[in-house]
């Protein structure tokens, strides 16, 4: 059976490493998708009125039809191209990307991805999901300062069940919607593992960070969430506290956290319409995230019963 | 002529329980919007006059003709300078 996300590549080692890739993250979009890779040189991205919209050093630029996106990454030149009504991405690596794979699937390929996966109906937020003992759902969006990965890694410590701590897509279910998570190591800075006060992970010098399975932090991984409880989290002080917001307020921080809904107009409507269905099917909470959360193993569900 | 508007091509709206956004893909920004400005915005499936879009309003509401012609004014103004929507045609 192949693969649902199936990478085409003429040069093996480097079709197995990202397929490899592709594999752990465990995606099951609803219909086949396909990354088509070259290794070769690049022209300089085209220089024109559009600006770009940009993530780190990924730039994406519309078409000027804008039914094409064009994905550029800086670091090392790489580019994918991808039509609206494709459900293939083209992308050409420089051999400085290859040499440089990891952090280019990370920083890049991951983009690609968002981008390939919104031609399945799947739509990037940014975001963490998991699961509670009582089986709730909770989505937690926010930027990657926001303490989304250390509160994931608390809670998953905690017998909490682990999505995603951080790349999240929102899918149709069944008159619901679910995210469904890339799994992937949840990823902590030096602050956050001092806070979860927990040995172990592994070390992940590129990007500074300690990485966990949610299994090391003794948690099950889920493919899939269906968030009863959307969190807007933020970084406070001693005391943790939560705040409900209303449904403008909610629309808008999921707008904020969802940003791709800005690009590619033929798909902007349908991404749009998931954010506000999710909206209805969740309660909202602001919160401020204190040390307190470390010390009060249930303090989470307290303030959001 | 009188004076039509009509929503931008850029313009996505959506709405939750009464409060809705507006995002404009050009400018990449977005804005929460009241229920009035949602019953307003949705009146503009297709292009109305200022008359036509006061006469929605005062379908969903009991209110005077000039608190819904001056509330209407306000937020389409609002609107034109963001971009959201156009004005064709002569004055209203």
């Amino acid at each position: 059976m192949s693969p649902p996300i199936r990478v085409v590549c003429a040069e093996p080692p480097l079709q197995s490493a990202l397929q490899n890739w592709l594999d752990e993250g465990r995606l099951t979009p609803p219909c086949p998708l396909t990354l088509q890779i070259e290794v070769g040189p690049l022209a300089p991205p085209a220089q024109d009125a559009t600006v770009p919209f940009r993530q780190g050093a990924v730039a994406i630029r519309p078409g000027a039809d804008r039914r094409s996106l064009t994905i550029d990454w800086e670091t090392a030149p790489a580019r994918a191209q991808l039509l609206t009504a494709s459900p293939c991405a083209r992308v050409t690596l420089s051999a400085a990307a290859v040499e440089r794979l990891e952090e280019c699937q990370r920083s890049f390929l991951l983009a690609v991805l968002v981008f390939l996966l919104r031609r399945a109906g799947w739509h990037h937020v940014h975001g963490a999901s998991t699961v509670d003992r009582t089986g709730r759902g909770w989505l937690l969006a926010g930027n990657s300062q926001a303490g989304k990965s250390t509160t994931t890694a608390l809670l998953a410590s905690r017998g909490w069940r682990v999505g995603t701590d951080d790349i999240a897509f929102l899918a149709p279910a069944d008159g619901r919607v679910a995210v469904h998570g890339f799994r992937s190591r949840i990823a902590l800075r030096p602050g956050g593992l001092e806070l979860l006060a927990r040995a172990g992970g592994v070390p992940l010098p590129e990007r500074g960070k300690t990485g966990f399975w949610p299994e090391d932090l003794g948690a099950e991984w889920v493919s899939q969430v269906e968030p009863e409880i959307l969190v807007f989290p933020s970084i406070g002080e001693e005391r943790t506290g939560a705040k409900a917001l209303g449904p403008g307020e909610t629309l808008a921080q999921l707008v904020r956290w969802s940003a791709w809904v800005m690009l590619e107009p033929e798909l902007a409507q349908e991404h749009l319409e998931l954010l506000a269905a999710l909206g209805r099917q969740a309660r909202a909470y602001q919160v401020r995230l204190g040390r307190d959360l470390f010390e009060n193993p249930n303090l989470m569900d307290e303030l959001i019963p | 002529m009188t004076a039509r508007y009509r929503p931008h091509p850029d313009l996505r709206l959506t709405a939750l329980e009464g409060e809705g956004v507006v995002l404009h893909l050009g400018s990449r920004r977005y804005f929460t919007v009241s229920e009035t400005g949602l019953v307003i915005l949705e009146a503009l499936s297709e292009p109305r006059t200022l008359d036509e879009i006061v006469a929605a309003l005062r379908d969903r509401y009991h209110v005077t003709l000039e608190h819904a012609a001056a509330s209407t004014r306000t937020f389409l103004d609002r609107c034109l300078q963001a971009g959201l929507i156009t004005r064709e045609g002569g004055p209203d």
